[in-house]
């Protein structure tokens, strides 16, 4: 009944987060990708007998990935729930689950709210931080599509300066980029509270656990899963410390 | 002679149809997400400013600009160029897209680089794609907001609070582990420590740019104290962003 009592200072987002509109631009993404890899598909098969590839192979690769991204594709969809809380159905399927990820997109509306003085999930977790952190992480997004366009053509010529880029560049850059925006991120986490400090600890040991269970057991699919597993341990534990 | 020919229309025409329609589609889903954006921030009657979007921009930009330029030029090399615009729309590069595009070649006894690898992978990222959007409408469209509607609302504060302290914890420890380089962690924690526990302290003017700068600054002293002797390139980075 209050669907769409929109409301600046309001703490129920739901109205701005499961908008309509925003439901239509979900289901759009959706299509996109459906509509490129009908297309792709298509080419892919009328090409495949030029590189001795039979169409029972195209079709047969289809299925491989399907299969090999099945674990992966869970892997992902664990985190996307544990988020939904946050920033509802729409925006989680299609930020979260599809173009971007986690890591980078609670970053980015982190880093809004903060520009709002507010914080995400919080007292201060308003419908118009909501929109301020939904748009900044969807603009955001939005660089790496756009990158991805300018730069391949430039790539698939075989661009010379680009290729002359030291790759002393290509590795130390984003490593050092990387580490230093998470590594803020979480210190900034243990400024807010004693909660947020153990929720930060227990979600560092456990996905800690699960790679060197991945590695010691030779499991990989726990190296995949433990961001999940990190999560939900980690909300356990700090709903735990929390309940009255 | 004239199957050579027949083959060189085959690719030539995969060409064509890829390097029109990928970057369309990339395209579309741009024009899409951007909607999303502008309607969400403009649109719904929140009194947002054009000034306040711009600036939380800014700050991710700042942020993760760099990282988003460098991922598709490292990415290229492995995917080829049809299936960047697959890639780049789909996301999960690093933990779905590659590990389903190799075993799909390993299966067929071919090594990523060739043409017939690059029609192969383009394959198995269909199949990856749409198991990945099955998984998703179904688990999370359906399960997980039929999930979210039963759970105590105690329960979804708490979620909601602490969410970003339970990412954090564990993106952070991730990509210390990938990123294989003890030296650039180091520098990248202490640095990291002092912008927190020191220069907003101080000045907390600046904490809108805090991660911003302690990305610059990490950058340039990681860049000063490189090992100048390993030579040894590494693979694509683990994908932070897609």
């Amino acid at each position: 009944m209050h669907r769409f009592a929109v409301d600046p200072g309001s703490t129920d987002i739901s109205p701005v987060s499961f908008h309509p509109v925003l439901w239509i631009c979900a289901a759009a993404v959706f299509a996109v990708i459906v509509l490129q890899s009908v297309i792709y598909l298509r080419a892919i098969r009328k090409a495949a007998g030029s590189v001795n590839l039979t169409d029972q192979q195209v079709l047969g690769s289809v299925r491989r990935g399907g299969i090999a991204a099945i674990g992966p594709s869970l892997a992902v969809a664990l985190v996307a729930i544990s988020l939904l809380p946050l920033f509802s159905t729409p925006a989680v399927l299609t930020r979260i689950g599809l173009v971007g990820s986690a890591a980078f997109d609670v970053a980015a509306a982190g880093l809004a709210a903060q520009s709002q003085g507010a914080q995400l999930g919080g007292p201060t977790y308003t419908q118009k931080v909501f929109a301020i952190g939904f748009a900044a992480m969807t603009l955001g997004g939005l660089v790496w599509m756009l990158t991805a366009l300018i730069l391949t053509p430039i790539l698939a010529k075989g661009d010379k300066t680009l290729r002359k880029v030291n790759p002393a560049v290509m590795t130390v850059v984003p490593t050092a980029a990387i580490l230093a925006a998470f590594f803020t991120l979480a210190l900034t986490e243990t400024t807010k509270s004693g909660v947020h400090v153990l929720t930060l600890l227990v979600s560092a040991v456990v996905m800690g656990l699960c790679i060197a269970a991945a590695k010691f057991f030779d499991k990989p699919w726990l190296r995949e899963w433990g961001l999940g597993i990190a999560i939900f341990v980690a909300l356990a534990a700090a709903f735990l410390v929390t309940a009255k | 002679m004239s199957s050579k020919t027949a083959s060189l229309d085959g690719l030539a025409q995969f060409e064509r149809t890829t390097s029109i329609w990928g970057p369309i589609t990339l395209g579309l889903g741009f024009l899409v997400s951007l909607a999303a954006a502008l309607f969400t921030a403009f649109g719904t009657g929140l009194g947002i400013t054009g000034q306040e979007v711009w600036t939380s921009f800014g700050i991710v930009f700042a942020t993760f600009g760099i990282i988003a330029v460098v991922e598709p030029i490292s990415y290229y090399p492995i995917l080829g160029r049809s299936a960047m615009y697959q890639a780049f729309m789909i996301g999960n590069i690093a933990n779905k897209l590659l590990p389903s595009a190799l075993i799909a070649q390993t299966d067929l006894g071919e090594k990523p680089g060739t043409r017939r690898a690059e029609l192969i992978a383009g394959a198995a990222i269909i199949g990856a794609a749409l198991v990945h959007i099955i998984t998703l409408i179904i688990l999370v469209g359906f399960l997980g907001t039929w999930l979210l509607g039963l759970l105590p609302a105690g329960l979804i504060a708490v979620a909601r609070l602490y969410i970003l302290s339970a990412v954090f914890g564990a993106v952070t420890v991730q990509a210390v582990v990938a990123m294989k380089n003890v030296r650039t962690t180091i520098i990248a924690a202490v640095i990291s420590a002092i912008v927190v526990f020191g220069v907003i302290r101080v000045a907390p003017a600046l904490t809108n740019y805090a991660t911003a700068i302690s990305v610059v600054t990490v950058i340039i002293v990681a860049w000063y104290a490189r090992k100048r002797t390993d030579a040894s390139a590494a693979g694509a980075p683990s994908s932070i962003g897609h």
